[in-house]
């Protein structure tokens, strides 16, 4: 099997992965609330837990590390690469939460093994901007009140950026389609798909690869949205 | 998640001989497609392996290649690609249109036909790890509780329902499946691919430990063929099949010459109705006959305490999906 | 204060605005509680117990603690702590005493385990894998106990007991009595009465599922523990921190930024926040806990079920003369609110009773979730009322116009009332005339429907505190403890704060969501924010408007710092808001699909000071009521007492393809009260949603779906 094949990026992985811990010593007690029958005893079995050296190219980056057999490509991308902006709703393929692109395609990255994208292209919602220069998407995201928490926004800009890629003037009926498999629990779906309608009727909806963004970002404050209440 | 090891064979033989070193070596092997359901069920230690035998890495098994007038479908080819596939779209309307239906995009654009026949129920009890056939265990828990989503035909001692929309489309095209394994090769028809509880209530297909389905062989589509997939969903997306219908009408201008009605949902096995597919052979399909069909889909059902809506529901979605299907333009 | 009769335009307020951390937000850098990584930080797991009730007998954790890497395990043996939260007499949650009080007090890990997935021992590890492995290798011996999952049955008399006096959950006087509300005398209304009509109605345990799970980090440096966790109140999960475990408040400084959703989930502390404290401590080193998603939806909480028996006196020209409720609400084995059904208080009838028994069950526990007790109580009146409507041979709408509520509890008066105008603005936007038919009058099989239901809303005024800081640079850095949960407060704020000081927007920074930062807020709970916390940032603002006036603007180095912590009333009137929604369904009578085609919300929330944000929220309410009516249900197994349906797969979270358009009319207004005329507004979308589905389903198919969810099954089994 491929234990360690090469620690190119060894040290940086046990940094990242919180393995290397100031000696746990046990701080002072909540008086009175607690006992302390159960401590851990000294030492303990170690085991080796497999890891394999892969490759990945992380929005035109590329990252040569160590991964343990076991992560996900979402545990990878957010605990050892910090882009936290992926995140993880269900850790199982139900939400959409941790949608990334994976060779150009949306992708569960929590139902995804790190060492299954070895060699792979991977594009998170870190990787639309270029610079301030945001996504067509991510512009019309902002106007459209797209986030309410927030918490699904970086799927929902993935799967929205899948499928204006590969159609750049889709239907709303399409929009709900491609982006069904990720939930919004605020419900914020109206929104989204204006959104993603509103923003594939912009002159760089289909390409937005780095760099082929042209707008700049509104203003981080007062943007005027174009929504109007009472309707919509 | 438990520790495992990876492995990526770079081809079938490799892939057999890694389970079997496995195996040898007193470990579980899980064979990974897609892995999306894989990895659920690992990180709820209802699967436990030690190594995983990623067929990914394996070259030229997502691949739909033209094959004594039909086609050889890779088991490794993706949903998507299976979905969106010009041939399969045109000839084999029925697959395409299954594999649309399957979850979400985010797991049709990993997720294999071979996972996708492949997969373990969806039964609540098996999912939550109770004790039940599936997991090892000595009942079926459907039985006396909540069993709204169970089979009503071909049950017993388990209830399952077999969740696959590609297994249903396969069966209803006449497909032979591939199975590689330790003693190599051998291919099987599609209905003989799955097993029913009574004849083994561990598992749902005739795969042997170290065994996979590399492909599957579609004879060519005569003229006149039509087919579909229609599936009632519990919500508009990413359920599996509460009922579904794959229907072929091989048709010689308004006359059924013959017909394949298998349904999805109903059965631990996609389950073919001969009775309807018998009724609509040589026959114009008219609403009275489709009605008739439909009855005769579910002509000896046995529901349980609370799945008696599937009865008229897939009376209902037969009788609508080969009358859409007949009168189609 | 005035009560202007129309409404004046604002300069900043009204508009539609962009959020002020939108761009954060649509590119991943906004900081979630996930996001925190501290150095030195180990993982925490908790292991549950696989029981609906049982007396653990003996644990043993020596094979866990062999792991090279585990650091710690806890259980009821080693740690006592008392999660105050928890489980409240009377449910009333943000009051202290009653908390002490409390006779069923819930501890972090309970002997006997009362629930499945009620916490049995956590592991602190130094990753994320090898504490759940831990986890599994922690021997548990358990005597099972007999449990009982419904709120009826659990009030029999051969119910197993959870709690020695029984299952009826005690009142804030910690007295076992049911909570009772009364008008007139319903027995003398029914005699009068042409007609009487009864019939049960129940709902399900709706879990709030908000995207982000549980999950917290916690580090003691020295004596003060710092908690990042998503909280929709900083202030009251600090101080219930530091009470639970016994220091002074000052000692807990709780931070959260951003946070994915709560809908009620998210209130106060939890116990996974006192866990990683207790954890943190014993190790001495930060603890992440997080939750996984099924973990969240049996260890948090949601909605609870409800059992209700209704009983209307009408006479015979349609007018209301009793009104009856019997009631029974799960709230799973510890009371962690109310559960109160709310609803019958709503029409004009003399004689009303309610009598709502608040019931342990061997369920997952229940609590807070958008709108607590409104969504299902509302979905029981108001069908209610609709099938008596029918039954009278009366139009639902003339129904409730002659009916519904006109002075809070009949007598007293609103701060102001547009419930008319709500529902005729409502039904002719709407078309009711036009889309009305017959129940079941399409020949089918799919047949269209229409409903329609009203609510109205407590829009509450209270405490709050803001502090806003003025440099010589023309900065105006607002200081407020509210969290943004994802209804927009930091904006809300902003706007306030710039209407109210007459700057622009760009001019006003906020500070928000940190203890040791921010003054008091109630939190994102209530729909209380905008109007408790807005009010406090216009009473600042006018604070430093005056400082500015004697002092002149600030220069170099100086700066003016306003504060205002007012406690404002509605003097003796009652505020609530009110709204109407329209709703055409299609039901395929043959399959069992029910499809929301056409979904009209009217909403009075006052003065709109976001029509972006408000639309969003009224959206967002409505769509989930459309999933508790047609989908959700923590379906539990009756053999084993072991829920099936956790998470979004099992639950039928509304996706894209399920969600239609929800269009929103605002009838504006303002009250003189609130910020500008703000009344509530989060929790107003979802209150009546519920119910109107469920009467268009009754107009389509002509039968009356009195269980929910409305799914497949129930219809064909309906129509069989």
């Amino acid at each position: 099997m491929s234990k360690r094949k090469h620690d190119i990026s060894r040290r940086q992985f046990l940094e990242g992965s919180g393995a290397v811990l100031v000696a746990a010593t046990a701080g002072p007690k909540l008086s009175a609330q607690l006992s302390s029958s159960i401590q851990p005893e000294t030492g303990g079995a170690t085991r080796e837990v497999p890891s394999t050296a892969i490759r990945l190219v992380v929005n035109g980056t590329e990252h040569r590390l160590e991964v343990e057999d076991r992560w996900t490509l979402a545990e990878v991308l957010r605990d050892h690469l910090g882009l936290t902006g992926t995140k993880i709703g269900c850790n199982r393929g139900e939400c959409g939460a941790c949608t990334v692109l994976l060779d150009g395609k949306p992708v569960y990255s929590c139902s995804n093994l790190a060492v299954w994208a070895d060699g792979r292209e991977v594009r998170t919602v870190e990787g639309l901007a270029h610079g301030d220069q945001l996504d067509p998407l991510q512009r019309a995201f902002v106007e459209h009140d797209g986030p309410q928490c927030g918490f699904c926004t970086s799927g929902q800009l993935m799967s929205a950026r899948g499928l204006l890629t590969r159609n750049p003037h889709p239907t709303a009926r399409e929009v709900r389609a491609a982006m069904t498999g990720n939930i919004c629990r605020c419900s914020n779906y109206n929104r989204y798909v204006e959104a993603v309608l509103a923003a594939s009727s912009t002159r760089d909806a289909k390409t937005s690869d780095r760099g082929a963004g042209r707008s700049t970002a509104p203003g981080r404050r007062g943007a005027k949205a174009s929504a109007r209440a009472g309707g919509a | 998640m438990k520790t495992f090891t990876n492995t990526n064979p770079n081809s079938l033989d490799q892939a057999v001989s890694l389970v079997q070193q496995a195996r040898t070596n007193g470990q579980t092997a899980s064979l990974v497609g897609g892995g999306s359901d894989l990895l659920a069920l690992v990180k709820d230690f209802i699967v436990k392996p030690d190594v995983l035998v990623n067929l990914k890495t394996i070259k030229g098994l997502d691949q739909v290649v033209p094959e004594a007038g039909g086609v050889h479908i890779g088991g490794l080819i993706t949903l998507d690609a299976l979905g969106s596939h010009p041939v399969i779209r045109s000839q084999y309307t029925v697959l395409a249109e299954a594999a649309e239906t399957v979850a979400t995009p985010q797991i049709r654009n990993v997720g294999t036909l071979g996972g996708n026949v492949c997969q373990r129920p969806w039964c609540w009890y098996f999912r939550n790890g109770f004790p039940c056939l599936k997991n090892g265990g000595s009942m079926c828990y459907s039985v006396g509780g909540e069993n709204q989503f169970h089979a009503i035909f071909g049950g017993g001692p388990s209830y399952i329902v077999h969740p696959s929309d590609t297994a249903t489309a396969l069966v209803a095209l006449g497909a032979k499946f591939r199975v590689v394994g330790p003693s190599g090769e051998r291919v099987v028809p599609g209905a003989d691919f799955f097993v029913l509880p009574r004849q083994d209530s561990t598992r749902e297909n005739i795969l042997a430990p170290g065994e996979l389905l590399s492909a599957v062989q579609l004879a060519p589509a005569p003229p006149g063929r039509r087919s579909t997939y229609n599936k009632v969903l519990d919500r508009e997306a990413w359920t599996h099949a509460v009922v579904s219908a794959a229907v072929v009408l091989d048709m010689d201008r308004e006359i059924c010459r013959s017909a394949s009605v298998v349904l999805g949902g109903v059965a631990p096995i996609p389950w073919r109705v001969p009775d309807a597919e018998r009724l609509l052979a040589g026959q114009r399909i008219t609403p009275a006959l489709a009605s008739k069909v439909g009855e005769a889909a579910v002509a000896g059902a046995q529901p349980l305490t609370k799945n008696a809506y599937k009865v008229p529901m897939t009376k209902a979605l037969v009788r609508r999906t080969v009358l859409a299907l007949a009168t189609r333009a | 204060m005035s009560r202007p009769s129309k409404l004046t335009p604002l300069k900043t307020i009204g508009h539609p605005t962009a959020r002020i951390d939108a761009v954060e937000r649509v590119t991943g850098k906004a900081t979630y509680t996930g996001d925190v990584h501290l150095p030195g930080m180990l993982y925490a797991r908790v292991l549950r117990s696989p029981h609906a009730h049982a007396r653990i007998r003996q644990i043993d954790a020596s094979k866990a603690l062999a792991l090279a890497g585990v650091k710690f395990v806890l259980t009821h043996e080693n740690c006592s702590v008392v999660w105050g939260a928890g489980s409240i007499s009377g449910g009333r949650q943000y009051v202290d005493d009653i908390k002490k009080i409390t006779r069923h007090k819930r501890y972090l890990f309970n002997n006997p385990v009362r629930f499945f997935g009620e916490p049995v021992a956590a592991v602190a590890a130094t990753n994320r894998h090898l504490a759940e492995e831990a986890v599994r290798l922690i021997n548990v011996d358990y005597e099972v106990l007999p449990f009982v999952l419904d709120q009826e049955a659990a009030l029999r008399p051969e119910s197993v007991k959870i709690w020695p006096e029984g299952n009826l959950s005690p009142t804030a006087k910690n007295e076992m009595e049911p909570e009772v509300y009364r008008r007139g005398n319903v027995e003398e209304g029914f005699r009068t009465a042409d007609f009487v009509f009864e019939d049960r109605y129940t709902t399900t345990y709706v879990h709030n599922a908000q995207m982000e799970p549980r999950l917290c980090v916690a580090g003691w440096e020295g004596d003060k523990l710092t908690l990042y966790t998503p909280t929709q109140g900083t202030s009251n999960c600090r101080h219930d921190m530091a009470r639970d475990l016994g220091i002074p408040d000052e000692k807990v400084r709780v931070i959260c930024k951003y946070m994915g959703g709560g809908f009620g989930n998210k209130n106060q502390n939890q116990d996974a926040d006192l866990i990683a404290a207790v954890l943190a401590k014993e190790t001495g080193a930060p603890v992440k806990l997080e939750l996984s998603r099924k973990e969240d939806f049996i260890g948090v909480h949601g909605r609870w079920p409800t059992t209700q028996y209704y009983k209307v006196g009408v006479s015979r020209d349609g007018v209301l003369q009793a009104l009856q409720l019997r009631g029974y609400s799960g709230m799973g084995p510890y009371r962690k609110n109310t559960g109160g059904i709310g609803g019958i208080e709503l029409y004009q009838c003399p004689n009303v009773e309610s009598v709502t028994y608040p019931v342990y069950t061997n369920r997952a526990v229940s609590g807070n979730y958008r709108a607590p007790e409104f969504p299902q109580g509302f979905f029981g009146i108001e069908s209610m009322m609709d099938d008596v409507a029918y039954k009278m041979k009366m139009d639902p709408v003339e129904f409730v116009l002659k009916n519904m509520t006109r002075k809070s509890d009949d007598e007293v008066p609103y701060t102001n009332y547009t419930l008319e105008e709500c529902i005729r603005r409502g039904a002719e936007a709407f078309e009711w005339k036009k889309r009305w038919h017959p129940p079941g009058a399409d020949p089918g099989p799919i047949k269209r429907g229409v409903g329609m239901a009203f609510m109205a809303l407590r829009s509450p005024t209270g405490q709050s505190s803001a502090v806003i800081r003025l440099d010589s640079n023309g900065r105006y850095t607002v200081f407020v403890g509210v969290t943004d949960i994802g209804a927009g407060a930091k904006t809300t704020m902003a706007l306030i704060a710039a209407e109210a000081l007459g700057v622009p927007l760009s001019n006003i920074e906020i500070v928000w969501g940190d203890t040791d930062r921010c003054p008091y807020s109630v939190g994102e709970s209530g729909s209380r924010t905008t109007d408790m916390t807005g009010y406090a940032v216009i009473e600042a603002a006018h604070d430093l408007k005056r400082q500015i006036a004697a002092k002149g603007l600030p220069k170099g180095d100086n700066v003016l710092i306003a504060s205002a912590s007012p406690n404002p009333t509605s003097e003796g009137k009652v505020r609530k808001a009110f709204g109407a929604h329209f709703v055409e369904v299609e039901v395929d009578t043959e399959l069992g699909r029910v499809r929301v085609l056409k979904y009209l919300a009217v909403q009075d929330s006052g003065r709109i000071l976001n029509p972006l944000t408000a639309t969003s929220q009224v959206k967002g309410g409505a769509t989930q009521g459309i999933g508790m009516a047609l989908h959700e249900d923590l379906l539990y197994d009756r053999q084993t007492g072991q829920p099936l349906t956790t998470g979004y797969y099992g639950t039928r979270i509304m996706t894209h393809l399920d969600a239609p358009e929800i269009e929103v009319i605002f009838i504006e207004s303002d009250d003189g009260y609130g910020p500008f005329g703000a009344k509530c507004i989060g929790e107003a979308g979802i209150v009546h949603a519920v119910a109107a589905v469920g009467n268009a389903v009754f107009n389509a198919i002509g039968r009356r779906m009195k269980d929910l969810p409305i799914t497949r099954d129930k219809i064909l089994g309906a129509l069989v």
